[in-house]
């Protein structure tokens, strides 16, 4: 077993915050970009960040909130 | 082993060559049908404004008007190419709540002759309530930017994400970074026959047929399908000769649609042809895009990791925009082993016309940007820009983890051929001239399925009849690259006939198994080898008939060349190949031979199943004063595999570096909030026949096992290094970095002069 994390909007399930929040910034529609709303962060300040700067700024940023608010998940990987 | 072949690599004139140059190939500019009328669309004035209204009354009464349609009379829904993405199907026939585009077509007008139909359009009266738009795709992400969809939340129309290897880490581990950012701005199409097209819907049988100028007859046909809300058996598209695609002519666009919906409406053909004006303001384009790119090296030159970041600009609609968008990620890695890499893409909507694939889609604008910035690597770090190449290229096996793996290729051959060629060509340079650099590498045909078809990728079937001629019939799209003469050529390979004893029926959805078109120089491999199966099946039953005529050991070989069926190793010992025709055709209950073949590519990635590469040097001449490039020659090594026809394949070379010139110094689309100032052949720039420089073509043959006789893709791929290599000729020659395409005077001076800024900064 081991453990993954859950979107916290669809059924999408990643081994990393940090492939969650790629999976995240992936989603063009309105439910994902609310969930971003609500917890205070902006779809486009994040997308900028990510397309005009260097590294992983924008995909650091949504996975350091993802730590707290996704759900893990227990996942039978044999 | 050297393969010796009867008709494969020869240079060989066109099939239809002597048609086209009389005049006599028809192509669908040419066609009309008796009856038939003319149609006509009306256009919007605005980049973005809700439609209050649509007054056709005035125009209605206009003698000779047969009909008027506006997006109320669109039966079907919206279509597009990635189907298997519903989402991104986005295009409408006739603009119906509101208008996304200056140019967007919002009524047509079927009429009796060309005139009436665009007196009617005067008198159409459409009220609009102007929305704000958004022209840049930095703007177009921002929260409060104006919707150019509803559905699409910051006007983000797709993403892309790329990533293999440890990126950070490689960059730790580098001892030279380097950071750029580069503008790449949209190209026109231009091709020399605009869109058009001639519907005629029967009402009795409720079948329609549309002839077009397209790239895919079966593109064509699943859009229609879509938009007229129709079974795609009830729709026939026929291509006839095409006058130049490049990419801009795979989407299902309004010449097809408003045609098929007024003839649906009338019951009489109706032709569209879009005038030039309409084809740039309302066509699709080559991706402009913001490019951010980061390389790191070790001090030997060896890449150790690249980052890139990408936004685009993706006008109105999706087109085949969403797979540039990838693509872009992925060509330009190409031809080298990048151990840690990543990509981050975004492609926006905005209130322009949409861009779509273009000549080398996927490579042009990021292959510009990252062989730019190989070469002021090299140039930091002290090494020769071809030493760094060979450094850094790929070998025959090379796998990037989860996305390609290259069988054949000859890049590092094709790189110390050209070492050895420059040396004898141009041995030294004068003052302010330089050689630039680029590498290339583009597919043979695309893997990807976007389009969701159920069907084999390509298909042919091939007849074999009692004279020994043969009619090969496929839905391959010749659109000008010469593929029909490459389809008759491996069919008459294949089966040891000659060309002449072959008869091609192409490209009409009735009568051919499916491909999917011309796009991503795919036709030469996929169809090829659909073709070669077909007569393959045939050649077969030939053999196996005169193996048993021979009485021979079933151990000895047979093959089918010159006309002959004969072993190998005893040639005397053999058969006429008409004399076992007859024989064949009388065993098989006197059926001519039939043999289909299809291809779809297996287990070969995610990008295509095979890649032509080389390289390219352009010499340049600057003038310093008035900020002049000229172009004074052009040196290409290219691995194409076993070459079909080097006549065609030169052609096309001689086509892609023409218009990667024009990329390079002149073809500019600006744009003023949405509104394209240069919408004609005397305002939009392009290289003229007198200013082309001389090409040198030379010729590094591998053989590639999932080709055709060894075949894969050539001559596309010679687009995209031609406007890096022209601007590392001017950095060679000046220092000047550019940091967009489109090396106009104003912008060489201004680059020289920072150039020149900062040399006497470090003396």
């Amino acid at each position: 077993m081991a453990t993954w994390y859950k979107c916290p909007v669809c059924r999408k399930l990643s081994r990393e915050h940090h492939d969650l929040a790629r999976h995240y910034l992936g989603q063009t529609n309105k439910e994902h970009k609310d969930w971003l709303k609500k917890v205070g962060l902006s779809y486009a300040e994040l997308i900028t960040m990510q397309v005009t700067e260097f590294g992983n700024k924008g995909y650091d940023a949504l996975a350091e909130v993802l730590k707290k608010e996704a759900q893990e998940v227990e996942v039978d990987v044999k | 082993m050297k393969r010796e072949y009867s008709i494969i690599g020869k240079p060989t004139g066109n099939v239809d060559g002597a048609a086209k140059t009389t005049g006599e190939a028809k192509y669908c500019f040419d066609m009309s049908l008796p009856n038939q009328l003319y149609g006509k669309h009306l256009r919007s004035p605005y980049a973005h404004a809700r439609i209050l209204s649509i007054d056709t009354s005035e125009a209605e009464k206009l003698q000779g008007v047969k009909a008027i349609i506006t997006g109320k009379d669109v039966p079907g829904g919206k279509w597009g190419l990635w189907r298997r993405f519903r989402e991104l199907c986005d295009q409408i026939a006739l603009a119906d709540d509101k208008v996304r585009f200056i140019g967007e077509p919002v009524a047509c007008v079927a009429a009796t002759t060309k005139d009436i139909a665009e007196q009617a359009i005067e008198l159409i009266n459409v009220e609009y309530e102007p929305l704000p738009g958004v022209f840049d795709p930095l703007e177009a992400i921002k929260d409060d930017a104006p919707l150019v969809h509803d559905d699409f939340e910051n006007n983000i129309n797709a993403t892309r994400h790329i990533e293999w290897g440890n990126v950070d880490e490689g960059f730790a581990q580098a001892d030279y970074t380097r950071e750029d950012k580069f503008t790449c701005f949209p190209q026109a199409v231009a091709s020399m026959e605009v869109h058009n097209s001639l519907a005629s819907y029967d009402k009795g049988s409720k079948r329609l047929t549309v002839w077009s100028s397209t790239q895919s007859p079966y593109y064509l046909q699943l859009g229609l399908a879509d938009a007229l809300k129709m079974r795609e058996g009830d729709i026939r598209v026929i291509k006839p000769h095409v006058g130049g695609g490049f990419g801009g002519k795979n989407s299902t666009m309004p010449d097809s649609t408003s045609a098929a919906l007024l003839s649906m409406k009338t019951g009489r053909p109706v032709k569209i042809v879009f005038n030039r004006e309409e084809e740039f303001i309302s066509t699709e384009h080559r991706t402009g895009m913001h490019v951010a790119l980061k390389i790191g090296l070790k001090k030997d030159g060896k890449i150790v990791a690249r980052e890139c970041k990408v936004i685009t600009d993706g006008g109105a609609y999706t087109g085949l925009g969403a797979t540039a968008l990838y693509l872009s990620g992925i060509f330009q890695t190409f031809p080298y082993k990048i151990p840690n890499y990543r990509y981050d893409a975004f492609r926006t909507y905005t209130n322009k016309v949409w861009a779509t694939s273009v000549r080398g889609f996927g490579a042009t604008p990021t292959v510009y940007c990252a062989e730019s910035q190989l070469d002021r690597a090299a140039k930091d770090l002290g090494i020769d820009p071809l030493q760094i190449r060979k450094m850094n290229v790929m070998e025959p096996g090379y796998e990037a983890p989860g996305q390609y793996k290259v069988d054949s290729c000859g890049i590092m051959p094709c790189i110390e051929k050209m070492e050895k060629r420059i040396k004898e060509k141009w041995p030294k340079v004068e003052e302010n001239e330089g050689i630039g650099f680029s590498a290339f590498a583009y597919m043979s045909g695309g893997i990807f399925n976007w389009i969701d078809t159920p069907y084999a990728y390509s298909g042919a079937r091939v007849q074999v009849n009692i004279d020994g001629t043969v009619d090969l019939f496929t839905q391959a799209s010749d659109i000008g690259q010469g593929h029909n003469t490459v389809s008759v050529m491996i069919c008459a390979e294949e089966l040891g006939i000659g060309m002449e004893d072959i008869r091609l029926h192409p490209a009409d959805t009735a009568t051919t198994p499916v491909d999917l078109g011309a796009w991503g120089s795919r036709e030469t491999l996929m169809n090829g080898n659909a073709i070669k199966m077909a007569a393959g099946q045939i050649k077969q039953k030939l053999v196996d008939l005169a193996r048993a005529k021979l009485g021979e050991n079933i151990a000895y070989d047979l093959v089918a060349k010159d006309k002959r069926i004969y072993l190998e190793l005893r040639p005397e010992r053999g058969f006429s190949y008409y004399d076992i025709v007859r024989d064949a055709i009388k065993l098989n209950d006197g059926e001519p031979l039939i043999g289909t073949g299809h291809y779809t590519p297996h287990n070969k990635g995610m990008i295509s199943p095979a890649y032509g590469m080389g390289i390219m040097a352009i010499k340049a001449k600057v003038d310093k004063e008035i900020g002049h490039i000229e172009p004074q020659g052009v040196l290409i090594v290219h691995d194409c595999g076993q070459e079909i026809n080097p006549l065609g394949a030169r052609g096309q070379v001689e086509g892609s570096v023409h218009m990667g010139l024009g990329y390079c110094l002149c073809e500019d689309m600006p744009n003023d909030n949405g509104m394209l100032l240069n919408p004609s052949m005397n305002d939009y720039k392009i290289v003229r026949q007198r200013d082309m420089p001389q090409i040198e073509l030379m010729d590094v043959p591998t053989y590639e096992a999932e080709g055709p006789f060894g075949a894969k893709e050539a001559a596309e791929a010679t687009i995209a290094p031609t406007a890096p290599a022209l601007a590392n000729a001017v950095f060679a020659a000046t220092g000047a970095e550019f940091d967009s395409n489109v090396l106009k005077p104003e912008k060489v001076l201004k680059a020289i002069r920072a150039a020149e800024a900062k040399k006497a900064q470090k003396k």
